[in-house]
């Protein structure tokens, strides 16, 4: 009993470690923009095939795949932005949420035309499990997870040292004393749905290489990926990593007792339970 | 020639009655100019609109001879206008080191010597280099706020109620660093509630009534005035 609870503890890092990244990615736009961008699920699920298409096609590894899905996911992301989100934002958040759920529809479906609904492996070598006091481990989720806390690593450093990363910072904050500095919040706007929907498209990877993807992927995961961002605080990148280290974790020990296909309430109780006593999250600064 | 010219400003908020109704006022290089007026006057607008936040539906604004009308806040901080509003004037969520140089965002390779003149200039800041924004006092925010602006280096500096919710004390060392940057050549714009303090150490000053200007004339004279301060001192 002991050791399946811990086995389900150190499952449930791993796990969160994977929805960090999107879950980011999801606050890093809400951030920026103000608006929850639910197409994130598509982003998602772009990633996860193109980095499919570039180890599978071109044979490449884990980490350039990574890259080749974070740019196709962003350039995706920046796509929908200008051609549709862009111009509702003046009609309020709600307006542009509910439109991002459309996008979100449009680029599903472009996926399963383009690539079938048919489930997808990566094609990885295969590594026997290693035992570590009683403990399996997957040598492929621990690669899995490094490269999530690689991808994270590199985007604290560019929010805290980066000139583009503190001008983003900056908007998040205060977008009027950003312009009065000569920061333009337009293209701080775009740099965060660029950089967000990459870290979706990113976190479709690290999906692809625990599971096999479909063009669904990231439609099954964004209920976990929301919470995530809800529990610690829209906005707070921070926050969506301790989000989603909870949410990966109550997911993977609720299994000790619930069955599987409940797996999904674990996100609705968590945003019911956060929104009724504590609405701001975790580490949320403002009131949602 | 003016180094900064407004003229028949109108201007408001989305569709509702303009709250700017013709304003005007111009700075002349090396003027304290301060903008008094009851409480929703539209003084903090006729700075938004200055400093390109606000657009103006109608009126012509010079700076330093160049027409930046048209010119959006970046722009208009581009040709040398600084501005530290009322409210939310410092990134509290970032360190006052993050909020130095993210204020320095135009010139980039000048910001790390700007920002160590500003700490000799400003020793409370240097002490608070690490801590964030949102944790300083009153006082030290104002004086961050006021830092910020200067990271630019700006031709005329607008500050909106800069002394608002400052200690006595507190208060006039402000003063006193607005007055010290202005000996050192900055114009300054500014409104202040406190009025005759703020009249005292300007040049010249406008009175601001319900969109319009009402008064104007040399600092000490308005301060000096009946009307304005039966007005600003409450019959006195
Ligand atoms: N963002 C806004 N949207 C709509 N109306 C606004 C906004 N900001 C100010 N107003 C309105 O414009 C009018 C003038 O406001 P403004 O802040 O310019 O006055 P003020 O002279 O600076 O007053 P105070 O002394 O209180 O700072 C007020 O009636 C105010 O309610
Ligand atoms: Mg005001």
């Amino acid at each position: 009993m002991m050791s399946a609870f811990a086995q389900a503890v150190l499952n449930g890092i791993m796990n969160g470690a994977l929805l960090a990244v999107p879950a980011v990615g999801f606050t890093m736009i809400f951030a920026v923009l103000r608006y929850p961008n639910f197409a994130i699920a598509a982003y998602i699920s772009t990633g996860a095939l193109a980095g499919w298409v570039a180890n599978t096609w071109l044979g490449v590894g884990a980490l350039p795949a990574l890259v080749v899905a974070f740019a196709a996911a962003g350039l995706v992301g920046v796509a929908v932005e200008e051609a549709a989100l862009a111009r509702l934002r003046p009609s309020g958040a709600l307006t542009v949420a509910i439109a991002s759920i459309a996008a979100n529809l449009v680029v599903e479906n472009m996926l399963r035309f383009g690539f079938g609904n048919d489930l997808r492996g990566y094609d990885l070598p295969l590594r026997p499990d290693f035992r570590i006091a009683g403990l399996r481990i997957g040598p492929q989720a621990v690669e899995t997870f490094l490269l999530a806390a690689v991808v994270m690593a590199v985007l604290f450093l560019f929010l805290r040292f980066a000139r583009l990363g503190r001008a983003m910072r900056a908007v998040a904050d205060n977008p009027d004393l950003a312009r009065l500095k000569g920061i333009s919040p337009r293209r701080v706007a775009m740099v965060a749905v660029f950089l967000g929907a990459g870290l979706a498209g990113g976190g479709g990877v690290l999906l692809g290489l625990d599971t096999a993807i479909d063009p669904l992927t990231g439609y099954r995961v964004l209920l976990s990926v929301f919470a995530a961002a809800v529990l610690g605080g829209l906005g707070s990148i921070p926050g969506a990593v301790v989000g989603a280290l909870s949410i990966g974790l109550a997911e993977e020990v609720a299994m000790l007792a619930i069955p599987a296909t409940y797996r999904s309430a674990i996100g609705f109780a968590a945003i019911l339970l956060i929104l009724t006593f504590r609405p701001r999250g975790l580490l949320g600064e403002r009131a949602v | 020639m003016s180094l900064l010219e407004a003229q028949g400003i109108v201007a408001g908020y989305g569709a509702a009655e303009q709250i700017l109704k013709g304003a005007g006022l111009r700075v002349e290089p090396g003027e304290i100019v301060t903008i008094i007026g009851p409480n929703g006057a539209g003084k903090s607008t006729l700075l938004k609109v200055v400093a390109g936040l606000v657009p103006m539906a109608e009126g012509r604004l010079v700076l330093d001879g160049r027409d930046v009308s048209s010119a959006d806040a970046i722009g208009r901080a581009r040709a040398g206008l600084a501005f530290m509003p009322q409210e939310r004037n410092v990134f509290g969520a970032m360190t006052v080191a993050e909020n130095l140089d993210v204020s320095g965002f135009l010139e980039p390779k000048a910001a790390k010597a700007r920002a160590e003149a500003i700490y000799a200039r400003y020793p409370v800041l240097a002490a608070k280099r690490r801590a964030l924004a949102r944790t300083l006092s009153g006082g030290q925010r104002q004086i961050l706020g006021l830092a910020m602006a200067l990271m630019t280096e700006p031709k005329i500096l607008l500050l909106d109620e800069p002394s608002a919710g400052l200690s006595p004390k507190a208060a006039d060392e402000l003063f006193a660093a607005i007055v010290d940057l202005n000996r050192s050549g900055l114009a300054v714009l500014m409104v202040e509630q406190h009025a005759l303090e703020a009249l005292a150490i300007s040049t010249r000053g406008y009175l601001l009534v319900a969109g319009r200007n009402a008064a104007e004339g040399r600092g000490p004279d308005l301060a000096e005035d009946p009307e304005i301060r039966r007005l600003f001192l409450g019959g006195a």
